[in-house]
């Protein structure tokens, strides 16, 4: 009887683990970048305007947008004009800069009149801009999903690389590799920086910033820039990854950043890094050990665990409630 | 005693003013049909193609003239993907005494939804895309389909996947929503009656657009035949090119969905080749009769998938029946009822006459199945439950 259970257990872990584990880590790996990247923007935003900024969710699916007709301006049957290389770098920048700029249009004519207003002001015009945005889309471009047609611009042999039983495409190794360097970056800039340094006292204690000196109005807009870019980023590696882009997209991906921003601990920006981590690796982890449709539940318990016993996230930190 | 009788009076008045008198009216005050479906949301791109189709057909009516002289309206009724919301349209259009027809709704849940609605008021509903079998099962006369119950596709998906794709294990993925669920369940249960009983089953969340973990899973179970049953042309893309990403072996089989060249062959770069796919109607392009609508379709909207040819014929079915109606000058909803129903050996573009049985189901419904060979879909087997 042991004996068989021993080997029935052995046979379960094999066949679970050995095969699959090593590649739902790079799945998990790929996705929980792409939700890190998002969740910095949402975690940026409240931590200094103590809001949630429901547009965020839009902005990342315009970022993945504008990826698109950047690609299909410099192809011509899947033949590009420039080198690849190029191209795909001129998706991802024009993505954040698009993505940075209507961030701070955002900023500027959907939340700045209502900084003084209630915050529940605050909270119905963002989603506001949110309903506006996804339907501007829809009605520009259509409901139909965008195809990106990236796998030719990629060399034959480098497409997929085999490393035993794990596959590891090209452009999930790209989005690795951008995710983390942008999120490097930003650490970088936010502490060692000059302004990286007027944000975090900004977010510390808006007023106070505003008495020593510091123009927390540009603050608050470069906070919008950087956020929103990062989320264009994010909407135009995906875009390359899953290569597809639809109106809907910025909904799930919204709802999916901010959880990992909650997770995290929101307003910490390392927290929200580690949150997305952790959310697209429990999404993949869950699927393998349960069926698909209960991927979103493990999650969600895992984020409701983590709340009951730290309310601040992984990351936050207690601060005491200003009376 | 005074006071009762007021009060029976009032009843009776009320209940008069409720009940659905049958409405016989003069054809020149106008006719409209209605078109319900999910226009915005997940599923607006075939929906708008069912609105686009149907239009082209109530337009080629009105270039002829029209009905008895009067030009044909169509009306939009959106429900947004939202059983209440069908619910909202479906009385939006019992309410419109001009409308004497709809086509619609594409989707299961929503058909259920509204039948009982749609039902009272005798209006004529043709749906092209709803295939829940029990819709039809309910003793309702005035629900008509131009395309397959589900029950028959799903058994006849099995009948292929056990005798042309000669497989002998078989991974089934579907995404959430009733109508992919039908379709993998009597698809694994016809398997199941051919002896084929090696089956894994999971589940994917539409628009999250990336499968990956998943097809992992499936990867790991060594399938002959990956079954993927997503409703969309763009989410079957997204599944074959995933699973040739993860270098999985066994041969993709999509639904009807698929079936379309721009958003699952173009879209998936060549990982589409060699996959399957089954869909209601035969190869509409290589169809001469069919060949003026969607050249009217291609260059007004764009490219078609499988989804606008049927709406095009049901809406034809329709107003043909609604044109014999008004032939004496007056037409009312019940007429227009009683001509769908008796519609028999209907040649239209669809490629097979097109006959309602007593439940309102197409009659002889087949499934048809296709092979992605280079750019195009080959068709490659015909199944008739048998």
């Amino acid at each position: 009887m042991m004996v068989r259970t021993f080997i029935f257990l052995r046979s379960f872990f094999m066949d679970i683990y050995l095969q699959q584990l090593p590649q739902q880590l790079v799945n998990g790996l790929t996705l929980g970048g792409v939700y890190a990247l998002i969740a910095i923007g949402y975690t940026m935003v409240y931590g200094i305007l103590f809001m949630l900024n429901f547009a965020h969710g839009e902005i990342y699916m315009i970022g993945g947008f504008v990826a698109w007709w950047v690609l299909s301006l410099l192809t011509v049957n899947h033949v590009p004009y420039v080198n690849a290389g190029i191209l795909i770098a001129f998706m991802i920048v024009m993505a954040m800069g698009f993505s940075g700029g209507l961030g701070i249009l955002v900023e500027r004519f959907a939340y700045r009149p209502l900084r003084k207003a209630p915050r529940m002001n605050l909270l119905l015009s963002a989603l506001g801009v949110s309903i506006f945005l996804q339907n501007l889309v829809l009605n520009f471009q259509g409901a139909k999903a965008r195809s990106f047609a990236v796998t030719s611009l990629i060399p034959e042999g480098l497409r997929v690389i085999q490393v035993g039983d794990v596959v590891i495409s090209f452009m999930r190794i790209l989005v690795i590799v951008v995710a983390f360097l942008l999120m490097a970056l930003l650490t970088v800039m936010v502490k060692k920086t000059k302004a990286g340094k007027a944000m975090r006292a900004t977010a510390q204690d808006i007023e106070a910033a505003a008495f020593m000196g510091i123009d927390t109005d540009r603050i608050i807009v470069l906070v919008f820039l950087i956020g929103s870019a990062l989320g264009g980023a994010a909407g135009a590696l995906v875009g390359l990854l899953f290569t597809q882009v639809d109106y809907y997209v910025g909904f799930q991906a919204g709802l999916k950043g901010f959880t990992a921003a909650v997770l995290g601990g929101i307003g910490n920006i390392s927290g929200a890094m580690l949150g997305g981590l952790i959310l697209g690796l429990l999404e993949a982890l869950a699927t393998t050990f349960f069926p698909a449709t209960y991927k979103d539940v493990v999650a969600f318990a895992v984020l409701i665990l983590v709340l009951i016993f730290r309310p601040w996230g992984l990351m936050g930190e207690k601060i005491p409630e200003k009376v | 005693m005074r006071r009762s009788l007021v009060f029976f009076v009032l009843v009776v008045g009320m209940l008069l003013a409720f009940s659905a008198p049958a409405f016989s009216a003069d054809v020149s005050k106008g006719i409209k049909v209605g078109n319900a479906g999910a226009f915005t949301g997940d599923a607006a791109a075939p929906c708008m193609e069912i609105y686009n189709s149907a239009q082209i057909a109530v337009d080629e009516w009105n270039e002829k003239g029209g009905i008895k002289g009067v030009k044909v309206e169509q009306v939009m009724g959106d429900d947004a993907l939202d059983p209440a919301q069908g619910v909202n349209v479906a009385n939006k259009f019992v309410a419109d005494n001009l409308i004497y027809g709809v086509v619609g709704p594409p989707m299961s849940h929503i058909a259920q939804a509204t039948m009982k609605i749609y039902g009272a008021a005798n209006l004529a509903c043709i749906t092209t895309a709803a295939s829940k079998p029990d819709l039809t099962d309910q003793g309702f006369k005035h629900f008509f389909r131009v395309n397959a119950r589900n029950d028959a596709h799903g058994w006849n998906c099995a009948l292929f996947i056990q005798r042309e794709l000669k497989a002998k294990k078989v991974a089934v993925l579907n995404e959430k929503v009733a109508y992919c669920e039908n379709i993998a369940s009597e698809t694994i249960n016809g398997l199941k009656k051919l002896g084929v009983t090696d089956i894994m089953q999971d589940t994917i969340v539409a628009g999250a657009k990336d499968y990956s973990a998943v097809l992992t899973k499936v990867k790991a179970y060594g399938p002959d035949v990956l079954f993927f049953v997503a409703t969309t042309a763009p989410d079957q893309a997204l599944g074959v090119r995933q699973a040739k990403e993860l270098g999985i072996k066994a041969v993709f089989f999509g639904t009807e969905g698929a079936r379309d060249k721009k958003d699952f062959i173009q879209a998936s770069e060549g990982a589409a080749e060699g996959a399957y796919v089954y869909h209601f109607a035969p190869d509409v392009f290589a169809l001469p009769e069919a060949a003026g609508y969607i050249k009217k379709f291609e260059a007004k909207y764009g490219s078609i998938s499988g989804f606008g040819p049927p709406a095009y014929e049901a809406m034809n079915i329709l107003l043909t029946a609604i044109n014999k109606a008004a032939a004496d000058g007056t037409i009312s909803r019940e007429e227009v009822l009683k001509n769908v129903a008796e519609t028999k050996g209907y040649k239209g573009i669809l490629g097979f006459p097109v006959t309602f049985d007593k439940k309102g189901d197409l009659e002889g419904g087949a499934t048809y199945f296709f092979k992605v060979v280079g750019k195009d879909f080959k068709q490659v087997a015909v199944m008739t439950g048998k």
